[in-house]
């Protein structure tokens, strides 16, 4: 019998001690300002548990159906009766339990704690108990026509409401792959889910990732996205914060090899007394590399958003291209958004460019529309719409595309 | 079919139309000319419903009390307004825009709605008229449009909507020979006997393509001057002068020399 080492399980016990080190955020850590305290301090996790309630039967009506490889994670177990795990050509999808199993020196990155030690303690939570989900790897010069979808669920147990998923994402030297992740969830119980995906793009490669979170509006949803970008590599993000009580969708990007290119953009809309909360962090810390942030937020009633954007340039990174920009559309007088650039430049011939703006439904525009007959309430919904759709535009496939429109009830024929 | 009487607008206590007269009659085209400030856009707002305005006075529509009426109810029956500066609309389409546009209007007059292909076959001949590519529908409505462009699609879409009283604010500022041919040939194009219109303009330049039955001179909230065609060509000779100089609030209306009456 052979024993794998598994550099992982040191690194998610002392994340388990880390967790009571660091403990939770408060209303003075900047990233967490905005974030309900008190309930992520009512979120109880710990090693997967059985659902509380059975996988909704109509699961496919939650998300969209895309043909092709798919992982579905229910409350951080991979459900393989609703997966579709079998490679293609270059590509190979495995579950992460499977992989910590077999060849836990593959995804030993995901769970390395970095130089100072984890600061974040849901990222310490998902290290030490997010020890499935999904695993991607596209080996080196496969061009991906078909995209993967990643699909996490979280039903809230009455014994543990919160659960931990980890995805990993490598894409080979000059490889290209599109990667959706939806997160959806079931029943009317509080819980959450917290969902850490690490990205590793290879010199050239390119990556178009599309995340899709729709959880029931009484969970907390806690997504981060940590990617490292080599040289000359592509990243595209289309986020699209749409469900939870409060949402939070966390970037944080190194440009870590000349001529990477990140380009993020997403949407938020908000109703209710939803929190939609956006934070991004670019770092450029290889010469020429270029970046763009490009969110756009919607907020009615009573619903908060906000859009915490970083530009960060390392000493050395001279010839940096960096542009930022949030655009909200406040659509009540008890909506709110809070939207704050930072950006820190230690280097030379940068040029970053940022810029933010809050409006409401332009009163020209609408009168524009009514003179054409347009009914009041129809006019008003065309803008709302369109100022939502060119977030969509920017994903490149259409089924996706598709759903965000119908989600967002935008349909039209 | 229009009848305007003693029409007043204001913006809280400032005065801007301040009686205006005015009968359109069948298939009648008639400019209204006038400075700068005059009331000019004032007026064909005034009939097209924008909000933030004080109105008193008579406003009909074969016989209909148009400022009873909320913009897309006049739209409704039958008024389209050129914008001056058509509003650009990213992210709507501008075929979608079209099509809800036309299609609202017909749902409010109780008649069936037109079905996509349908409406491609409208859009198309409406295209032909001003001169626009296929591609024009697919691009958001205004949106990156060059100003030509922009005022182009105003007669495109008042080509679809086939309004009874298109009132035409400064269709031609902002555009070049070529662009203002194709846009008067357009609207010569839909005049008919069943279609009125307002030209509003600055300049007589217009009005050389499109040429009116009848010119108001509207100045300082008032008509001063009506006449045919040839008071639009007395007004390029000698400007706006002869009426601006002297306070019209007060002073007793003379003919102009050299004018019709």
């Amino acid at each position: 019998m052979t024993i794998h080492p598994d550099p992982s399980s040191e690194a998610r016990l002392g994340a388990l001690d880390r967790i009571g080190e660091i403990g939770y955020p408060t209303k003075r850590d900047e990233a967490w300002r905005h974030a309900p305290h008190r309930a992520l301090g009512e979120l109880t996790f710990g090693p997967p548990v059985a659902p509380g309630i059975g996988v909704p039967a109509e699961l496919d009506n939650q998300i969209p159906v895309l043909e092709g490889p798919r992982v579905v994670v229910v409350n951080g177990s991979v459900d393989a009766s609703l997966s579709n795990l079998a490679g293609l050509d270059g590509l190979r999808l495995s579950s992460l339990a499977e992989v910590l199993a077999e060849r836990p020196e593959q995804v030993a990155a995901h769970f390395e704690q970095g130089d100072s030690g984890i600061a974040d303690v849901f990222v310490a939570l998902n290290v030490a108990y997010g020890a499935d989900g999904a695993v991607v790897q596209v080996a080196d010069g496969v061009v991906l026509d078909v995209p993967i979808h990643i699909v996490d669920v979280g039903l809230p147990a009455a014994a543990q409401n919160a659960t931990c998923t980890g995805v990993l994402i490598d894409i080979g030297v000059g490889s290209s792959a599109t990667v959706i992740e939806t997160r959806v969830g079931a029943g009317s119980e509080f819980g959450g889910s917290n969902i850490r995906t690490t990205i590793a793009l290879a010199d050239d490669s390119t990556l178009e990732h599309v995340l899709l979170q729709d959880v029931p509006s009484v969970q907390v949803h806690l997504s981060r996205v940590d990617v490292t970008q080599r040289a000359g590599s592509v990243f595209k993000a289309r986020s699209f914060n749409l469900g939870a009580a409060y949402g939070r969708i966390a970037y944080n990007v190194q440009l870590a090899g000349t001529g990477a290119h990140a380009d993020l953009s997403g949407l938020f809309f908000g109703f209710g007394d939803q929190t939609l909360d956006q934070q991004v962090n670019v770092v450029h810390a290889a010469a020429g590399c270029t970046s763009r942030q490009t969110y756009r937020g919607v907020l009615d009633e009573e619903s908060t958003g906000v859009f915490n954007g970083g530009i960060d340039v390392r000493p050395g990174a001279d010839g940096t291209d960096a542009v930022q920009s949030n655009d909200n559309l406040l659509l009540s007088d008890r909506a709110a958004i809070n939207t704050q650039p930072r950006l820190e430049i230690l280097a030379d011939e940068v040029a970053c460019k940022h810029g933010a703006t809050v409006g409401q439904l332009d009163e020209t525009a609408l009168y524009y529309l009514r003179s054409r007959g347009i009914a009041a309430d129809e006019a008003r919904r065309l803008l709302i719409n369109g100022f939502a759709d060119q977030a969509v535009d920017d994903v490149g496939i259409e089924t996706v595309r598709a759903w965000i429109i119908h989600r967002l009830g935008h349909d039209h024929a | 079919m229009l009848h305007v009487e003693n029409l007043t607008a204001a913006i809280g206590d400032k005065p801007i139309l301040k009686g205006v007269d005015l009968d359109i009659g069948e298939g009648e085209v008639h400019a209204i000319m006038g400075p700068n400030g005059s009331g000019k856009s004032t007026f064909a707002h005034a009939l097209a419903g924008r909000d933030g305005y004080e109105i008193g006075g008579v406003a009909t529509l074969d016989g209909s009390d148009l400022l009873e009426m909320t913009p897309e109810q006049r739209a409704a029956a039958g008024v389209f307004m050129g914008f001056q500066y058509p509003v650009e609309i990213p992210g709507v389409n501008n075929m979608y825009f079209l099509r809800t546009a036309l299609n609202s209007v017909r749902k409010a007059r109780g008649e069936t709605e037109v079905g996509a292909r349908d409406f491609l076959a409208v859009a198309k001949q409406a295209m032909e008229l001003v001169e626009m590519k296929q591609d024009f529908l697919d691009r958001a409505v205004n949106a990156g449009f060059s100003g030509g462009e922009k005022k182009r699609n105003e007669i495109l879409q008042m080509a679809v909507m086939e309004p009874r009283l298109a009132v035409l604010d400064e269709t031609d500022s902002g555009l070049d020979i070529d662009a203002l041919r194709i846009i008067a040939s357009g609207v010569n194009a839909l005049r008919g006997p069943d279609r009125s219109m307002i030209v509003i303009t600055h300049y007589q330049r217009l009005l050389d393509y499109i040429k009116p039955d009848f010119v108001h001179v509207l100045v300082n909230g008032k008509i001063v001057q009506s006449g045919d065609h040839t008071l639009a060509l007395h007004l390029e000779d000698h400007g706006y002068a002869d009426f601006v100089n002297h306070d019209l609030d007060d002073a007793p209306e003379k003919p102009l020399t050299g004018a019709p009456s």
